[in-house]
């Protein structure tokens, strides 16, 4: 399988860092076609621009800053997202990710005079997002869980029909003992074995 | 009352910049004192650094200038006003990024003996949101309007439970008429008069 990873937190050697060493473990040991990106480390710009706002119904032809990124998803089976939750939800730099790369004519397509997008990203058949939660569960709950609904909804809707999304995640890693985080990066490497 | 206005779209002459001169116009008018973050404008930075994320749980997590004056106008404020454009169902990147490096220990909360996050933004008595969604109504409920999920829940919780919550949106913007958005605006003046 073709797989995308996008990997979202700034500082190498933490936690997220160590969970996304252990999916791509877990992904090759299965023998997949892995791309990743490293958004710090690309020094991704995240903040949507003026021009791009204009520009939003544009050909994607028109903005090779974001081609790569563009060509990647088109490219992908299956779509990992591996990153902090903060604030309930995706660091600014993964949500800019989505603002500025899942634009028309790369992931849906808004015809005139329409206000339902039309997906594009039919290749997708899997989404997966790998995350750690500061805050138990039940938290995460009663806060209506908007990161997650994010990926299972909002950008989902944008791919196949019969798109999958999986969830794997860490919550309460505030309290979390080391065997437990251990536990979960095991997990972590299991899910890339078994994508 | 001392109301910190934050703005999150990159277009100058944009409807949601319309919005906040009409909040920021109103409310001035009313006695109030008001301070417009227009986030874009700054030039404010939407990820979180690495210098930044190592100090987060140390003494002096405040690392940029311009966002510990931020936190000092937060500390200060009776309501926060967040006006910006619903994209993907979430908050635009910067101002998700202005809720991850302002909203950082010992500005929004502080964590108790156990590691247990405690509400340090009890000085908020109220928060108001004010977005335009490009979807119509029902879609948005049901990709779970994540943006609004993020600040009327997730950041309430560290403000408090007395805090109480306006929520104005605009749905279906992409195809609203000239008309819609003058009564959308006069429905912000008549809320922003009021409070």
């Amino acid at each position: 399988m073709k797989v995308l990873v996008i990997y979202a937190h700034p500082v190498e050697g933490s936690y997220t860092s160590a969970c996304r060493d252990r999916l791509l473990a877990g992904l090759d040991a299965a023998q997949h076609d892995v791309r990743l990106h490293d958004l710090h480390a690309e020094d991704f710009r995240p903040e949507l621009s003026a021009q791009e706002r204009t520009d939003q119904f544009a050909s994607p032809d028109t903005k090779p800053d974001i081609a790569p990124h563009a060509a990647d998803l088109q490219w992908c089976d299956a779509l990992v997202l591996v990153y902090p939750t903060w604030w309930s939800g995706q660091p600014a730099m993964l949500k800019g990710w989505i603002d500025r790369v899942w634009v028309h004519g790369v992931a849906y397509d808004l015809p005139e005079g329409a206000n339902r997008i039309r997906p594009r990203l039919t290749n997708i058949r899997r989404i997966a997002a790998v995350t750690t939660h500061g805050s138990p569960k039940w938290i995460n709950m009663a806060q209506g869980e908007p990161g997650k609904r994010i990926v299972t909804r909002s950008i989902r809707l944008l791919c196949s029909r019969r798109t999958r999304t999986s969830w794997v995640a860490l919550y309460g890693i505030d309290t979390a003992d080391d065997r437990s985080r251990a536990r979960f990066l095991d997990r972590v490497e299991r899910f890339g074995r078994s994508l | 009352m001392q109301i910190v206005v934050v703005l999150a779209h990159p277009n100058g002459d944009s409807f949601n910049h319309a919005v906040a001169s009409r909040v920021c116009d109103t409310l001035r008018a009313g006695g109030h004192h008001v301070d417009l973050l227009d986030l874009y404008a700054l030039g404010f930075r939407a990820a979180m650094s690495a210098e930044e994320h190592t100090a987060y749980h140390g003494d002096t997590p405040l690392v940029d200038p311009m966002v510990a004056e931020h936190a000092r106008l937060v500390k200060a404020a009776d309501t926060l006003v967040f006006v910006y454009p619903t994209w993907w169902s979430g908050l635009p990147a910067i101002l998700k990024g202005w809720l991850d490096r302002v909203m950082v220990p010992g500005v929004a909360f502080g964590f108790n003996s156990k590691g247990r996050v405690r509400p340090a933004l009890t000085n908020v008595q109220r928060l108001v949101g004010i977005s335009t969604y490009g979807s119509p109504r029902p879609y948005v409920r049901f990709v779970n309007d994540n943006g609004r999920r993020t600040l009327a829940r997730t950041l309430r919780i560290n403000t408090g439970v007395l805090t109480s919550r306006v929520w104005l949106g605009l749905y279906s913007a992409d195809t609203a008429t000239a008309k819609d958005r003058a009564a959308f605006l006069d429905r912000v003046e008549h809320s922003m008069a009021s409070l």
